[in-house]
């Protein structure tokens, strides 16, 4: 009962939430913060009692004598997302009381925000390939809405643009890899899938290519390279839902589907693709994040290369490390990005990193929970990202597989996370204002509204960090063992205080080094490419704009016009001809008409001899 | 007594009181007591000719047909005239001897020829003196063609029996002779300008009656001859009616006056009646003839008629005059669409079926190659006719034409009855034999 | 009730609607009424089926020389196209609440058109079938051609003959199978025909393949739904399209399986590269009502693929994707078409931001739009997941190309909504009024409502799907 509330609930409050915000403003939010404390009770309480995996088996139609079933399973793995993405919703929704508090549309944002929750929560609640995808799919058309959620503007209607079709892109091989599947093993069942996996009775060649399917897939949700263009772009809708989307949701779920087949994955040997493309994102996202100008800039590329680390602890064959590491993302990402929306709120939606500065006596509160946030993030003890770091690194560097060029960009994105998030934190907070009228104007942002949600999300990060194994255990069910490489602890945390240093030097005491720094024409060159992602986006641009559209579907359209089409207006031309000729053969003379005549039976007459002759 | 007779005599009485007001009256009842009288089996009292149900139940149709031209007609000497075909018609129709059909026939064909010589204007005059010449060398390749059949010694008075080369030859002479009824290639090229010069009413009772009186007498007569010699003649008859098809229509496309395009639209149909003779091994070819000669006495009598009453002189009316005609007379565009959808084969309307019924035979002989030209060209002749409805409906236009008065409407109306009633109800041509 | 009075009534009665010269007004609740009684009784016949095989209505007119008879019969299949026909043809009517030009006229054809579409779907005898197939163009032609926009005399007259030259096609062959049988009965066809000739197959296919349409016997379709007036699309696009593909699995696929098992690889290959082609033609358009005409053939040249499968499944798929596509493309069109008529434009750079003057109409837009690019949750998704299925069952694996029609579609879709729906107002869009009647848009609701419905509870319509093609199950389940 409660799990058809759970799924029910959030499409239907979506719906309600809409009306209700059509006919008052304010209640919108109302009705949608309820729905969403609502969501999150449910989901604890199915936390609190849970004894074994939830397993509804439900059948959606049938067409011919084929079955698409859409079940129900909740396990550990589906808990701990439930609980992030309600917990986090609500939390989100409650944020947005006041981030939203001038917005016209609070109908619609509400009700949009209500459905992505509940594409989420159908995802991790999927029995089924069909569930999964359906989720799947919801989520891509609600970050669509939602990144254009402004969409009087052009920005943002772009970026929605773009993050529909880069991770359309990825979807259609998750379609194809449910046909596929369900061809060659039949069933979609995930639990099943797993289970003929690891018992070696798929063929691996066909499992690895619907592995590396459905991992195309989630690189395009979860913003992996070369499909992570859409995450940056989507920084312009409300910062809410990026936290939203960057925290709780959406980019989960890429991770979520390698991890909930992380059998079949391991089967099929899938995984160390998975870690490769995974580490290389890391890189590029953490080099990226360093030079951008906007504060959710930065957090988007360190999204992207936290994700790839959560990645790259699959890839390398742990699945707690990854696991782990996503969960304790997701809350400090929230805490990041909403702590990000508290500034860019206060000071009057400006999003400019150097516009900014010196407003940490105004912005005390959010200072502090983003900073506690940061560390987390930069993987500092006791916080829970450095545990879930820590575990990735180790396991990159233990597996043979990966031992060299991957755990060396895994250890430099994981060491270069405190230098962009220290950068940011500075650059917001420290020193003194660089934009003194903006300054002015920067409202302390309300405790109750604004504060509390960033300080439980702060809370929670630093306290998961007491219970990264009990976490652990709950999501793979087994003890594993911890393991340890030397002399690494140290080494790492010594280079991250090293990498602060450089930052402090850089951002704080001497930013003339910097500016001598960035004047080099190498370091520009570098500064460039870093800035532009890469270029990656440009290029996938290119490809669109001018190959498939200006040449092959430009080329289409010729051969439509000129040869399709065009021989078939042709036929008008060529009856006109034919009429012509035949024109030729007529004649008003009454002399000629008896000519013709007389000419033509003696022809019949000729022709008939002829053929009787023959 | 028979519908002959009667008719007969009632064509030179008419003659007599040509200038009285209930001439047309009169007529029309004369009219109604023959198809009375060919209802009951009364055949032309001469040997030589016999009534089979199938002829009687066209001559019923030609009948109505000929009511109609007669409300349709203002003028009394073409009361008389159109009679008169009416009387030759049936002679010709109910012949089952040689002499008999070729008496009929030249009757037929001075009728025809005394109805062009209605002359107005020296346009009518073109017309009518192409048609003459035309149809005196048709006449004379009759005579050849009989005098050639006659050295083997066979016998005029009697049906066409078995013949050697020279009967063959003989024949095949004559038909080309008749062929210049039906307009089949190369007999073909005085009827586009005959039809679209002259008097739009006497178009309709030669492109319309007398063509399809002579399509069915000839097969009536000729299919012996046909089925004897089927290897021989079956390559030229289907290249005649191909060529004529094609012909007909490819000329039709272009035109821009309607009644040019009705015309070379007959010498078309004139290429799909020729089918039945291709397919005269089919019993569906007598049934697919007669139901293309129904449909086609209605709707292209149809037509002639209506553009004669639209406009002041039929053969100067040019597709841009129909403009906008949609627009200011809804019932008259709507019976000339009718008619022209006929024409062009869309179903419910006689025109489909009749063709539909004729293509069949020929797929039912084997042909099927032959069969799918004739229905291309099918769909060619839809792009004129589809053109004309353009103009009516989907031009703008201030159209100058006139609308009918109340007779030529009535006429219009039971000429349309018969497209519509043929279109749907197909059990009564199928039930007779010829 | 006579069956066949559904059929008659409308044909003739539209005449008395027509030609009147005093308009009499109110045609549109005469229209609406009569279509709404259609579907109630088809909704009646729908319950009294019997389980298996056709009911008979009625035999009327019976020519037993030549079989030519007004044979009424129906099945599953066949009342499926009656409901989807006369529930499409409802809301077209209300989609053309407003038409200002000759509504007497206008309504006069569309009652037309109901005679002669459920004639189609209501007879047996393939002589019958054909005179309405062809009695279907009529009210088109005139439908296109005097309501239609600035191209539409040439639109009409070449949608005429193109189809109207497949027609003969058609004709042609049910002739040949007629030689072959001695009877026009299709459900008595199969059974009789001492041979197949192949001519036969490649005839209908050709004839059916322009219908639908496919590559390359498309290009009539662009033109004709671009030109017509918005309602009339939605009606070329839901019922005339179905025709064809309507005609294809009864009389090609169910009639002919040998043959077209054996030719199964041409109604693939062209229905891959209908799908491809016209996907492309979608995103180079930058007219608004050519890219949903082509998003349209584009999902044609889907359901030829899963037609081509030759399976139950894939057949139940197809069926499945016909009729979402027709509640898809509909207001597609209806949408497209009303954006013309309000801003004078049909070019997408002329629009932008009509979300925001127009936000509900465009929200029906952007869901329509999604139901063609497979969202879940729409029917367009049930469709294309079931297709895909299917397909891959008969093709094996490499079908899955099939996506890429769907990511075209999505991206052509997307990009639409982007320079159509959303973004900055441009001045034409600031300047204009899009209020729209609220008939109209009672109409698009249903649409909208009919497509999630559906979308969500797909099995619903499965069962009846599921049930029209059982029948034709040999022992060993295949066709």
């Amino acid at each position: 009962m409660s799990i058809a509330l759970l799924l029910i609930l959030p499409f239907t409050g979506a719906i309600t939430a809409f009306i209700i915000g059509k006919i008052s403003k304010k209640y919108a939010f109302v009705f949608a913060e309820v729905i969403g404390f609502l969501l999150f009770a449910l989901v604890v309480n199915i936390f609190l009692n849970y004894t074994k995996p939830i397993n509804i088996p439900l059948d959606w139609f049938t067409f011919g004598n084929v079955t698409l079933p859409f079940g129900i399973y909740i396990d550990h793995l589906s808990v701990v997302m439930l609980l992030i993405a309600t917990g986090l919703g609500a939390l989100d929704i409650h944020f947005s009381h006041d981030y939203m508090k001038e917005d016209p549309d609070q109908a619609r944002y509400y009700a949009k925000i209500l459905f992505f929750i509940g594409g989420m929560i159908l995802l991790v609640s999927a029995k089924e390939l069909t569930g999964l995808f359906v989720g799947w799919e919801f989520m891509g058309l609600a970050s669509y809405l939602l990144i254009s959620f402004w969409h009087q503007n052009n920005t943002p209607a772009d970026a929605g643009v773009a993050a529909f079709l880069y991770t359309k892109f990825g979807d259609i091989f998750l379609f194809a890899a449910m046909g596929l599947l369900l061809y060659f093993t039949g069933t979609l069942d995930l639990q099943k899938i797993n289970l003929l996996a690891s018992q070696n009775q798929l063929a691996s060649s066909v499992s690895f290519v619907i592995a590396i399917f459905i991992f195309i897939a989630a690189i395009g949700k979860s913003g992996q390279f070369p499909l992570f263009p859409w995450l940056m772009r989507a920084m312009e809708g409300p910062t809410t839902v990026s936290a939203l989307i960057h925290g709780a949701t959406m980019v989960n779920s890429g991770i979520y589907i390698v991890a909930r087949l992380f059998d079949f994955y391991e089967a099929s040997q899938a995984l160390i693709v998975v870690a490769a493309v995974a580490s290389l994102s890391a890189f590029i996202g953490a080099t990226s994040a360093l030079v951008q100008k906007e504060i959710k800039k930065v957090l988007a590329y360190s999204t992207m290369s936290h994700l790839s680390l959560a990645f790259i602890g699959l890839g390398v064959g742990s699945l707690s490390a990854g696991m782990t590491h996503l969960t304790n993302h997701a809350i400090f990402k929230a805490l990041l990005f909403l702590s990000a929306g508290a500034v860019i709120m206060s000071a009057r939606h400006n999003k400019d990193l150097f516009r900014l500065g010196g407003t940490y006596k105004k912005l005390t509160l959010v200072a502090i929970f983003m900073a506690l946030g940061a560390l987390s993030l930069s993987g500092i003890p006791p916080f829970s990202g450095f545990y879930s770091k820590d575990a990735i690194i180790t396991a990159s560097l233990l597996n043979p597989q990966t031992h060299g060029i991957i755990s060396t960009l895994t250890i430099i994105a994981g060491v270069l996370s405190v230098a962009y998030i220290f950068r940011v934190w500075l650059l917001i907070f420290a020193g003194k204002p660089r934009d003194l009228e903006l300054n002015e104007a920067i409202t302390t942002p309300s405790k109750f509204w604004i504060a509390l949600p960033l300080g439980i999300m702060a809370f929670a990060t630093l306290a998961l960090g007491f219970y990264q194994k009990e976490l652990r255990v709950y999501i793979t069910g087994e003890e594993v063992g911890e393991a340890h490489i030397e002399y690494l602890l140290p080494s790492l945390l010594g280079a991250i205080f090293l990498v602060a240093f450089i930052v402090y030097k850089f951002y704080k005491s001497r930013p003339d080094l910097r500016d001598n720094l960035a004047a080099q024409p190498f370091m520009k060159a570098i500064h460039r490419v870093l800035y532009n992602g890469y270029f990656i986006e440009q290029m996938i641009t290119w490809f669109v704009q001018v190959v498939i559209i200006h040449s092959v579907a430009k080329t289409i359209h010729w051969v439509e016009v000129h040869i399709v089409d065009g021989a078939i207006n042709k036929t008008v031309a060529m009856s006109h001809s034919i009429f012509m000729l035949f024109s030729k053969t007529t004649t008003s003379k009454v002399s000629n008409q008896a000519g013709v005549m007389l000419l033509g039976v003696f022809s019949l007459f000729v022709i008939l001899f002829i053929g009787s002759v023959v | 007594m028979s519908a002959f007779t009667l008719l007969f005599g009632f064509a030179i009485l008419s003659f007599a009181i040509r200038n009285r007001s209930f001439l047309k009256l009169l007529s029309l009842s004369v009219l109604g007591v023959s198809a009375y009288l060919t209802l009951h089996g009364y055949a032309l009292p001469l040997q030589g000719f016999y009534l089979s149900d199938g002829i009687a139940f066209f001559e019923l149709i030609l009948f109505i047909v000929l009511s109609a031209f007669v409300l349709n007609e203002d003028e009394n000497i073409s009361i008389t005239q159109t009679l008169f075909i009416g009387t030759a018609s049936i002679a010709l129709l109910e012949s089952q001897t040689l002499l008999n059909f070729i008496i009929s026939f030249e009757a037929l064909s001075i009728i025809s020829f005394v109805l062009v010589a209605n002359i107005k204007n020296t346009t009518q005059a073109s017309g009518a003196v192409k048609m003459f010449i035309a149809g005196s060398i048709a006449t004379a390749l009759i005579v050849l063609g009989t005098t050639f059949y006659l050295f083997e010694g066979a016998s005029l008075n009697a049906q066409i029996g078995s013949t050697g080369t020279f009967g063959t030859i003989g024949l095949w002479i004559m038909l080309s002779g008749l062929f210049y009824k039906l307009t089949i290639v190369p007999m073909h090229t005085w009827a586009a300008d005959s039809y679209a010069q002259i008097k739009a009413s006497n178009a309709a009772l030669l492109s319309g009656v007398a063509k399809t009186v002579a399509a069915i007498a000839i097969f009536q007569t000729f299919s012996p001859f046909l089925l004897q010699h089927i290897a021989f003649n079956l390559p030229i008859l289907i290249a005649l009616a191909l060529i004529t098809m094609t012909l007909g229509n490819f000329l039709a496309l272009f035109q821009k006056r309607v009644a040019k395009i009705l015309a070379y639209s007959s010498i078309a149909h004139a290429g799909y009646m020729l089918l039945a003779f291709v397919a005269v091994k089919s019993s569906y070819a007598s049934t697919g003839l007669l139901y293309i000669a129904i449909a086609y006495i209605f709707m292209q009598s149809a037509l002639f008629l209506l553009i004669g009453n639209i406009s002041k002189d039929s053969t100067q009316l040019r597709l841009d005059d129909l403009k906008g005609f949609g627009k200011k007379d809804k019932l008259v565009a709507f019976l000339f669409t009718v008619q022209l959808f006929s024409l062009a084969g869309v179903p419910l309307l006689a025109g489909f079926l009749s063709k539909a019924v004729l293509v069949y035979a020929v797929v039912d002989v084997d042909l099927p190659i032959v069969a799918l030209v004739t229905l291309l060209n099918s769909a060619l002749s839809v792009a004129y006719y589809v053109w004309i409805v353009k103009h009516i409906y989907f031009d703008e236009g201030d159209s100058k034409l006139q609308s009918l008065q109340a007779l030529p409407l009535f006429a219009q109306l039971i000429l349309l009855g018969g497209t519509l009633y043929f279109g749907v109800f197909a059990l009564d041509v199928f039930k007779v034999i010829i | 009730m006579s069956y066949v009075a559904l059929i008659f009534l409308p044909l003739f009665g539209s005449l008395f609607i027509y030609l009147p010269t005093r308009n009499l007004g109110g045609t549109k609740y005469i229209t609406l009424a009569l279509f709404i009684f259609m579907f109630s009784q088809m909704i009646a016949l729908f319950t009294a089926l019997p389980e298996h095989g056709y009911m008979m209505l009625g035999e009327y007119l019976p020519v037993t020389k030549f079989d030519f008879i007004l044979t009424l019969q129906v099945d599953r299949l066949s009342v499926i196209m009656l409901l989807l026909s006369s529930v499409l043809l409802i809301l077209v009517t209300l989609a053309s609440w407003n038409v200002e030009k000759k509504p007497a006229a206008y309504f006069s054809l569309l009652i037309f058109f109901s005679g002669a579409i459920f004639g189609v779907f209501l007879s047996t005898n393939l002589l019958w079938f054909f005179i309405f197939w062809e009695l279907t163009l009529i009210p088109m032609l005139f439908l296109v051609g005097i309501w239609g926009a600035e191209g539409r005399i040439y639109a009409a007259i070449k949608f005429f003959l193109y189809t109207h030259i497949a027609s003969m096609l058609i004709l042609l062959a049910f002739f040949l199978m007629y030689k072959e049988s001695g009877t026009f009965d299709m459900t008595l066809i199969k059974e009789s025909m001492l041979s197949t000739p192949v001519l036969i197959y490649f005839l209908l296919f050709i004839g059916f393949a322009v219908k639908m349409p496919l590559f390359p016997f498309h290009t009539w379709l662009p033109d004709a739904h671009v030109q017509a007036p918005a309602p009339v699309s939605a009606l070329l696009a839901g019922v005339l399209l179905k025709m064809g593909a309507y005609g294809m699995i009864r009389l090609v696929l169910l009639l002919l399986p040998e043959t077209s098992q054996k030719y199964a690889w041409i109604l693939l290959t062209l229905g891959l590269i209908t799908l491809l082609f016209a996907g492309f033609m979608a995103l180079y358009e930058t007219h608004i009502k050519k890219m949903v005409a082509y998003s349209s053939i584009s999902h044609m040249g889907l359901i030829a693929i899963a037609m081509s499968a030759l399976s139950f499944d894939s057949l139940s798929a197809a069926l499945y994707e016909m009729i979402g596509h027709a509640l898809i493309i509909s207001p597609l069109f209806l949408i497209a078409g009303f954006f013309h008529q309000k801003l004078h434009s049909w070019e997408m750079k002329d629009m932008g931001g009509i979300m925001q003057k127009a936000p509900y109409l465009s929200a029906i837009f952007v869901l329509a739009g999604l139901g063609a690019l497979g969202l879940p949750g729409t029917m367009g998704f049930i469709g294309e997941i079931s297709i895909l299925i299917s397909a891959i069952e008969s093709f094996g694996a490499w079908i899955v190309v099939i996506l890429f029609g769907s990511l075209l579609a999505s991206a052509y879709l997307i990009w639409t909504f982007r320079r159509v729906i959303y973004g900055q107002m441009s001045a034409k869009v600031s300047a204009t009024d899009f209020s729209m009647h609220k008939v109209e848009f009672f109409a698009l609701v249903i649409f909208a409502l009919l497509i999630l419905f559906f979308g969500i509870f797909p099995s619903s319509l499965f069962e009846v799907i599921n049930q029209a093609f059982s029948p034709y199950l040999n022992a060993g389940g295949a066709l």
